[in-house]
């Protein structure tokens, strides 16, 4: 269970993120949405213990993260990154062991433990018969579950991803996400995401925290902040919302584009 | 065969090399000899002396001790070369190229000037001197060269040849004093020919063994410190206490090269570069192949300086210079694709 409780983050004297307060259950994937500049890779930052918050608390499992030590909150909680262009020649099994820092001696020397969740995380990332191939010859779609793959190597209770699907075509933003949702279910994780594409997150989302300004606007399920009057004054744009003829997702259009279709 | 054994194909040629190292010379002393005169030096072994008592002579307290002075350079600055590319996350990071070398000069030469070495003790104070030289000079460079969080290569060059530089100067206004301990000094660094006789050897080995023994130890930090600072502490890595570390380590490294060796520039660049092509990125074991391929490399610089212009010595740093620098050229040219390692 991860607890963010009346969380603030401020750049000098810039508040970036004011009184943020979210709860995500085991199993569970948040999406955290806003526009542009609304401080929802701050706050995934923030989580992470990246950037350090002004006031507030991270809980995971009872755990005051602000009083664990860099490797000890590596264990509680991993990161996905960005999507973007990996260099360097690792092949994707060693690339996928760094996930194991936290739990090696100085020396970096593997444990049986050790390769058995890098064998683990590339199975449900199906990257196995990758594992012996350089990062930098894989596709951004390969490359982006390389990431995952690393971070599940973690073998934490929580994940965060920070816009994982950004540079992705369609086939592999919808592979990805439905690999999170698949292991967010099956190992019980806390799964907090940003992310752009609100029709991704209507397909993906137990839950949607709405971010404007740094200030937590709407928290709650994909049909109670998806919706049109919410979604066009948060993002400045008249927009349409529909629902799924079969799930009942909200689908969201953009309201000039419907006009010019008619 | 030996690409599948980088650690038997590196040790090897390091042994021929050695071996050549201390046959090569106004003399040619048959290897077969070399190594029946180092065998006799062992407690209870008793051979035949069927040698001239000169080649024991000549092999013990010149060859030896100038060959093993040269080899712990090489190690000393391919690692730190190494290290320094780990840490900046750029391969065109070597100690001279980013002007640690030139900052541990300056170190050495006053350390030199203060006191210049007549006994043991004398040679244990100039790594004192060029060390904090390195480290001022570390930590300039990279706080000049650093944009965002990372070191783009031409920040790092231009910082490294700036701080370098400027380092250098002070070293030669030096020379405008009339102190014949500077002059001394100078012509020393500069010159790049390592020091004769054991006692720079003595000298320099327990602060070797600490530096790049340390080095060898950090490779896997310098893995994870390649995916970027925020995502190294994200994967569990004490990242600050990692870079004090390298820059400690890799400077300490770098300074006891210089201070006994002089400035020899590219080994530090050329050496893991070579090994990065053939056996890949890990730097758990790029650290301790250089170590063996930078002793192997500068061993053939050595010899190449010792028979070039022969009966006179070519200074090493020169050798590796005119070689060096076109392989500088090379990787930079190849580099441009890719800027970030």
């Amino acid at each position: 269970m991860l607890t963010i409780s009346s969380l603030r983050v401020a750049y000098g004297s810039r508040t970036v993120l004011r009184d943020i307060s979210l709860e995500v259950s085991p199993g569970e994937i948040l999406a955290l949405i806003g526009p542009n500049g609304a401080g929802k890779t701050t706050l995934v930052r923030a989580v992470s213990g990246t950037t350090p918050a002004v006031s507030g608390q991270v809980i995971v499992n009872g755990q005051d993260l602000s009083n664990l030590s860099v490797t000890q909150r590596a264990r509680v909680l991993a990161v996905v990154p960005q999507a973007r262009q990996l260099g360097g020649a690792y092949s994707v099994e060693q690339a996928v062991m760094m996930g194991r820092t936290a739990y090696m001696s100085w020396l970096g020397r593997e444990s049986e433990a050790d390769w058995a969740a890098v064998r683990l995380a590339l199975q449900q990332t199906r990257l196995e018969s990758f594992a012996r191939r350089s990062i930098a010859q894989l596709s951004g779609g390969e490359q982006q579950r390389v990431l995952l793959a690393r971070a599940l190597a973690q073998s934490t209770p929580v994940l965060l991803l920070d816009e994982p699907t950004n540079h992705l075509d369609l086939q592999h933003q919808t592979n990805l996400l439905s690999l999170v949702r698949k292991l967010a279910e099956e190992q019980r994780l806390a799964v907090m995401m940003a992310l752009h594409d609100l029709n991704l997150v209507s397909f993906i989302a137990d839950k949607v925290a709405l971010l404007v300004n740094g200030e937590l606007k709407r928290f709650g399920t994909p049909q109670e902040v998806i919706r049109a009057e919410v979604i066009s004054e948060a993002y400045r744009t008249p927009v349409e919302i529909v629902s799924h003829p079969v799930t009942g997702a909200p689908i969201i259009f953009p309201q000039g584009v419907l006009n010019h279709s008619k | 065969m030996f690409r599948k054994r980088p650690y038997l194909l590196t040790a090897l040629l390091l042994l021929i090399a050695l071996l050549l190292s201390i046959a090569l010379g106004a003399v040619f002393i048959p290897p077969g000899t070399i190594l029946r005169i180092l065998a006799d030096l062992i407690p209870g072994v008793a051979l035949d002396p069927d040698w001239p008592e000169s080649f024991s002579a000549i092999i013990l307290s010149v060859r030896l001790p100038h060959t093993v002075l040269i080899a712990l350079t090489g190690a000393a600055l391919a690692s730190s070369g190494a290290a320094y590319q780990g840490l900046f996350r750029n391969p065109l990071a070597d100690p001279y190229l980013i002007g640690v070398a030139a900052g541990a000069g300056l170190g050495a030469v006053i350390a030199m000037s203060l006191n210049w070495p007549t006994n043991l003790f004398g040679f244990y104070l100039i790594p004192v001197g060029a060390f904090i030289g390195a480290v001022a000079t570390v930590l300039l460079v990279y706080n000049l060269a650093r944009v965002n969080g990372l070191v783009p290569l031409t920040t790092l060059i231009l910082a490294g040849v700036a701080v370098g530089a400027f380092a250098s100067a002070v070293t030669s206004s030096l020379m405008l004093r009339t102190d014949l301990q500077i002059h001394r000094a100078i012509s020393f660094l500069l010159g790049g020919s390592p020091m004769t006789g054991w006692d720079p050897v003595l000298a320099a080995l327990p602060y070797m063994l600490i530096g790049m023994g340390l080095l060898s130890l950090s490779g896997h930090m310098l893995n994870v410190l390649q995916f970027g600072e925020e995502e190294a502490k994200q994967m569990g890595l004490a990242v600050d206490r990692a870079k004090v570390f390298v820059i400690v380590t890799a400077s300490l490294t770098t300074a006891v090269a210089v201070a006994f060796s002089g400035v020899i520039g590219f080994v530090g660049l050329i050496v893991p570069h070579i090994i990065r092509l053939l056996w890949g990125p890990d730097y758990r074991r790029l650290i301790p192949l250089s170590i063996l391929g930078g002793s192997t490399m500068l061993l053939l610089a050595d010899m190449l300086a010792r028979i070039l212009l022969a009966p006179s010595t070519l200074p090493v740093g020169i050798v590796t210079a005119m070689a060096g620098a076109p392989f500088f050229l090379w990787i930079l040219r190849r580099a441009k694709k890719e800027v970030f390692w």
